[in-house]
């Protein structure tokens, strides 16, 4: 009998961290591949910021401005798969979005790929568009919680815009 | 004495579950809330979620519009209005 108010300690403690769950899925600090881009100068610089964040795991009191913004370097882009897995990472985008996400990144490279087996369309000043238009979402998602994604996302822009409207380069990537 | 730190545990617990479900109701909110938003679905901002299955919810907006949210089975998350 005496038992029975330790169990329900237990039990609550335990219901308890479950609610942690879908927390620690977007916590851990990122762990990008090295990444193998063709650009030397500006991919040495990147990966420091996960791997200073990785570095120092019980980081526990500032868990994510002060991390990424000392890892933010002068030409901060990224290559895609750096970008993938900072935005699976992040905290600022929650579960179900980035999902959603997910699936408009997917329905856009399909147009990619209808353009580039050359069907008349999308045009390349549509598939712009839509380019453009997703890049705003995510940045409106980001620009509020994890502003160093966000400015590193927008620096890089361009580059990933020119790795996807290139069919040789879009194929690489896609392979 | 253990039964006093178990009694103190209990209400600490008590205390910290319905904080931390608040959290996550929360943040599920707003989540929900970007899902509707991206797939350019008119709500405002979800007041209420309720948990159908994992991945799978009903929401109601704030402009009165209800939702079922969730994932299919071919991984696309689906937003159909109710």
């Amino acid at each position: 009998m005496r038992r029975a108010p330790y169990s329900a300690v237990v039990v609550i403690l335990l219901s308890t961290g479950c609610m942690h769950d879908r927390k620690p899925e977007t916590q851990p600090p990122p762990s990008t591949k090295t990444p193998s881009t063709t650009t030397p100068s500006t991919s040495k610089a990147k990966p420091s910021a996960p791997t200073t964040a990785k570095t120092v795991p019980p980081a526990t009191t500032k868990p994510q401005a002060a991390a990424p913004s000392k890892a933010s370097p002068a030409n901060p882009t990224l290559d895609l798969e750096s970008l993938e897995a900072r935005l699976k990472q992040t905290k600022a985008i929650g579960l179900m979005t980035k999902l959603s996400l997910k699936n408009q990144v997917d329905d856009l490279l399909d147009e990619f790929r209808r353009h580039h087996a050359g069907k008349p369309t999308p045009t390349v000043a549509e598939l712009r568009r839509s380019y453009d238009l997703l890049m705003m979402k995510v940045l409106s998602l980001l620009q509020d919680h994890d502003q160093t994604l966000a400015s590193d996302i927008v620096s890089s822009r361009e580059r990933i815009w020119g790795l996807l409207a290139d069919p040789k380069k879009f194929a690489a990537i896609t392979a | 004495m253990t039964k006093r730190l178990a009694h103190s545990l209990l209400v600490m617990a008590c205390l910290a579950t319905p904080a931390f479900a608040q959290q996550d109701e929360k943040a599920l909110k707003k989540d929900l809330t970007a899902v509707i938003a991206l797939q350019g679905k008119s709500c405002g901002e979800v007041v209420s979620v309720a948990v159908l299955k994992q991945n799978d919810y009903a929401a109601t907006c704030k402009d009165g519009n209800k939702y079922h949210v969730y994932e299919n089975d071919k991984g696309r998350v689906v937003v159909d209005k109710q």
